[in-house]
């Protein structure tokens, strides 16, 4: 049936399919080493004419980025460590019964994501004003950004506990284990890759939150890349080379991260690992 | 004490804990603020009363006054053609992408995860480059099209009102294929390989296989994805102050960024709330909608 | 763990920092404004120097994003956390002033040796008043005038720039050459302020305000901007391009003409490689009447501020660098009574006096506390006729019936 060829054939419409979609990125590439009248350029090129590469190091340095991109790492880690310990419990629950409170639960958990961060920034500031958080602004927003990103991961770690066996977990209540060891000692370490991956795709999300961060976080010095990128964004300033490499220098790290991962990645979440 | 610490231990006192942590936490940091905006927007809300919680009892007069601006309808229209045309096209393009990946060819995963990379770009760095990409006069989207010959003159992607919305549509698609794309081949993972076997031998086609197997088998997934994916759109804001600020004249603008407008340009704190609790009848379906196709999974 | 040790670092850092000051009491004023994100501004700079003087006033700036501004100071005021100055662009000054949020400065400015309100300009000090109170003192001013292309006019024949509006119509469509990706003319119609900034001042040549839009000579206005976009002589970005990149294309050779401010002057005296001036905005007639816009900034001191004498100090300070707006800054000062030097720039020294005139016909938005719904109704008005998608008479009767419903 199937003829050799075949799969060569679909790595070719794969590698296409991939340079079309990936278009973007190299377009932020090739935009971050022309210079400023090239940029105008029209029709554009679509390489460099004259690539100049010193246009990164002078925004890594005339932006701070470093401690911009510290800021995001630690903003990032503790969206993902309160979401984690929080959401895996909750997402273990929910995958293990099903009734009526149960669907309440998942209903609840969504509805609570429904307002844009746009809107929930306003009560958000009052409310952290009151409590004093505002003169911890990053451990702030983590709170804020873990809010946004819980459902998210409790949807999708829920689908991974759906997938450990049930007849384990009873198996070791049998053998005399508590509810609480058989968690630990059998459905969490079954379950580990999704929810390694999830936790993942979470910290990735979180390291580019920036609603929270321009509104709670008023010294430059902790603030993440986000906001230092939105600073750039401003009305005045039209230096796309700057900002395209400003951009490149916060997604590459991120991105590498994530090729490199790719496979455990997907396959954490595909093949389940679980089975 | 003992008889909790043993519930604790053994019965429904751990669940509770587990999911208790985690809707407390939500229910302070989500639950108040939506409560705050949906009682703002029955309220008079001025900047002096914008830290309290009470305010002047305003009955409807928000929400009337929110229907009578003259682009409600406009925004109406705009808010349902972007969700259902990112949407639709996030999930179908995410789905074949899904499809094709799973076969079985050199590079497969590989080159699958390269697709993933919009996961992790933080959407106001997308909406910068595609700003740039859909500029009129010097964007390479318009040369790319004009070298293949699919359009003459100049389209004006985010000035014009034919194309505006679309092209936040078309970025937003971008922005929202990997996720679609991730979990649907998740999905599709967890479909018995037998099953297409079986059907194979029955003489089933591709299509018939797709239509009795894959798709009810994945009824769940596609319920989670579609529900998130629906959120997620209308949550969508980065993009739009990058691309066209919801112009020109209000044709691209969308309920979530004309909220934020009315909010944060327009310093109307109560009708912005009043947009943001209306959407919230279009995500109320969306939750039912994914809550209703968890009842049909299997435990594995 | 890590965060805390952190934030004991910054600490220790901002500790250092303060060390170096005197160790008397100090009062510590803080300062907002958007001045210094991209390059050293008004505000930051001269916050340095007050501080390298060491008295017993110290002043905490920070840089806020231009579009954050407004509405960052609203949360931090209904709050209690309002800085004690602030800098706001004038259209918003008077969703302040209006409330009493700032502080009223009419008997300390009349008590003043550094400040004269009547040195002011009208419009600027307009903008600060509200109800015959002093609630700030104006910044620094810009308005809008025509930049035109010397060589490609030379090289069209055309030997003036247009003095009315059918001659601005006629001469965009000369200069517009496809060929060599040249467009007659660029301006900003965006979907926000810089939109009606730039037309609200055709408004007012035609007799009519931003309370007043449904005028004939509005109608005429807009339709004039449409059949220039029609008739491809602009492109059609201008709809969703701001001021800055829409003059960057005339920077590069890519339109002939550009309607825009003083803030350009720096960029245009290196990018543009080619001769050019400024010239007044078209009138509707010939000698008809002129308008023009009026921008710049405004510092006001908030009315919570627990340190009003201090406050007023430091912002007797940022006037009393008045003369340093525009050689350093190459911002102008809002007053009459000084001079400014010559940059040693021909073409710059050449624009700078057209724009002091053009300056005389600026008028200011508002001052309202609505402003923003107002230049809203504008804005969308204007991108309704220049799409093509309501005809002029009916966009503008419709703005007009929304703007009377805010003004009352």
């Amino acid at each position: 049936m199937t003829r050799p060829y075949v799969p060569w054939l679909l790595l070719g419409l794969a590698l296409a399919l991939a340079a079309v979609y990936l278009f973007p990125l190299y377009w932020m590439y090739v935009t971050s080493l022309k210079s400023g009248s090239e940029i105008f350029a029209n029709p554009p090129t679509f390489w460099p004419m004259a690539p100049d590469p010193s246009v990164y190091p002078a925004v890594w340095t005339r932006r701070t980025m470093g401690t911009f991109l510290w800021n995001s790492v630690v903003i990032a880690s503790g969206v993902t460590a309160i979401t984690v310990i929080l959401g895996t419990g909750c997402a273990y629950v929910l995958a293990r019964y099903r009734s009526a409170w149960i669907d309440f639960g998942l209903f609840l958990i969504l509805m609570l994501q429904v307002l844009p961060a746009s809107v929930m920034i306003t009560p958000l500031f009052v409310g952290f004003n009151q409590m004093g958080l505002l003169n911890y602004p990053r451990t702030a927003v983590v709170l804020a950004a873990a809010a946004k990103s819980m459902p998210f991961f409790v949807v999708l770690v829920r689908a991974t506990f759906m997938s450990v066996p049930r007849e384990l977990e009873e198996a070791a209540l049998v053998d005399g284990n508590s509810r609480v060891g058989a968690f630990f000692s059998i459905v969490l370490p079954l379950a580990r890759n999704g929810i390694l991956v999830c936790a993942i795709l979470t910290f990735m999300s979180s390291f580019g939150e920036y609603i929270y961060s321009k509104s709670i976080i008023q010294d430059t010095a902790l603030q993440p890349a986000s906001v230092g990128l939105s600073g750039f964004l401003g009305p005045n300033s039209t230096d796309w080379n700057s900002i395209m490499a400003y951009s490149a220098i916060y997604v590459t790290p991120i991105l590498a991260v994530f090729v490199l991962l790719q496979r455990r990645i997907v396959s954490g979440l595909t093949s389940g690992a679980l089975k | 004490m003992s008889r909790f610490l043993g519930s604790l231990r053994d019965g429904i006192g751990f669940d509770l804990i587990l999911v208790g942590a985690a809707m407390l936490f939500l229910l302070a940091l989500a639950g108040l603020p939506l409560v705050y905006n949906v009682l703002m927007s029955f309220q008079q809300v001025d900047m002096f009363t914008l830290g309290s919680l009470l305010r002047p009892f305003a009955g409807f007069a928000n929400y009337v006054a929110v229907v009578a601006q003259p682009e409600f309808w406009l925004v109406t229209k705009n808010t349902l053609i972007f969700v259902f045309a990112s949407m639709a096209g996030q999930f179908v393009i995410g789905f074949a992408l899904a499809i094709f990946f799973a076969q079985n060819f050199p590079g497969a995963s590989t080159i699958r995860g390269l697709f993933l990379v919009s996961w992790v770009m933080p959407g106001l760095v997308v909406g910068a480059i595609w700003s740039w990409i859909l500029a009129g006069d010097f964007g390479v989207f318009n040369a790319i099209l004009k070298s293949l010959g699919l359009i003459q003159a100049t389209v004006f992607w985010k000035s014009d009102p034919n194309f505006a919305l679309w092209s936040v549509v078309i970025a937003n698609i971008w922005l929202g294929l990997a996720f679609n794309m991730l979990l649907l081949s998740v999905g599709l993972a967890a479909i018995p390989r037998d099953l297409y076997e079986a059907a194979e031998l029955d003489g089933a086609n591709a299509f018939q296989r797709f239509w009795t197997i894959t798709l009810p088998m994945m009824r769940s997934t596609i319920g989670a994805v579609l529900s998130l994916g629906l959120i997620g759109t209308l949550q969508q804001f980065d993009l739009f102050p990058a691309l066209t600020e919801g112009g020109p004249a209000n044709t691209s603008t969308v309920a979530g960024y004309w909220a934020w407008q009315m909010s944060f340009q327009l310093y109307d704190f109560a009708k912005g709330a009043t947009i943001s609790v209306m959407m919230f009848v279009l995500v109320l379906f969306a939750s039912v909608v994914y809550v209703r196709s968890t009842r049909h999974e299997v435990r594995g | 763990m890590k965060l805390t040790h952190l934030g004991l670092m910054a600490g220790i850092a901002f500790g250092a920092m303060g060390m170096a000051a005197p160790a008397f009491a100090q009062t510590v004023i803080k300062v907002w404004s958007i001045d210094g994100a991209n390059a050293p501004g008004i505000a930051d700079t001269l916050s340095k120097e007050f501080n390298e003087q060491n008295t017993d006033i110290q002043i905490d700036y920070r840089i806020v994003p231009f579009d954050d501004l407004v509405n960052e100071a609203l949360r931090a005021f209904a709050t209690g956390q309002a800085p004690d100055i602030i800098s706001l662009d004038n259209p918003d000054f008077a969703l302040f002033s209006s409330r009493g949020a700032f502080l009223d400065i009419t008997e300390r400015a009349a008590a003043s040796d550094i400040i004269d309100t009547s040195v002011y300009y009208e419009g600027p000090l307009n903008s600060v008043s509200w109800d015959g109170k002093l609630f700030g003192l104006p910044k620094y001013t810009d308005t809008i005038a025509l930049f035109y292309n010397k060589d490609l006019f030379a090289k069209a024949g055309i030997a003036e720039p247009p003095q009315t509006w059918s001659e601005l119509v006629d001469t965009a469509a000369k200069l517009t050459d496809p060929s060599t990706n040249t467009y007659g003319i660029t301006f900003s119609a965006r979907a926000g302020e810089e939109g009606t900034f730039q037309y609200l001042p055709w408004i007012q040549m035609a007799g009519g305000n931003y309370d007043n839009v449904n005028v004939p000579g509005a109608v005429e206005a807009i339709e004039d901007w449409k059949a220039i976009i029609d008739a491809k002589s602009a492109s059609q970005d201008v709809l969703s391009l701001g001021q800055w990149d829409s003059t960057g294309t005339f920077n590069s050779g890519n339109a002939a003409m550009a309607i825009s401010g003083p803030w350009e002057l720096n960029r245009m005296a290196t990018d543009a490689k080619f001769d050019w001036g400024v010239a007044l905005l078209p009138t509707q007639t010939e000698g008809g009447e002129r308008s023009s816009a009026l921008g710049g900034f405004n510092w006001g001191i908030f009315a919570t501020t627990k340190h009003p004498d201090e406050a007023f100090k430091v912002l007797e300070f940022y006037i009393s660098q008045d003369e340093r707006m525009f050689p350093e800054f190459s911002s102008i000062p809002a007053r009459n009574d000084i001079a400014l030097p010559e940059t040693g720039v021909p073409l710059k020294d050449a624009a700078l006096k057209v724009f002091q005139e053009q300056l005389k016909y600026a008028q200011p938005r508002g001052p309202h506390p609505e402003w923003q719904k107002i230049s809203k109704a504008i804005y969308d008005a204007m991108q309704q006729v220049l799409t093509g998608q309501v005809p002029a008479q009916q966009a503008l009767d419709q703005a007009q019936a929304t703007i009377k419903g805010i003004t009352g």
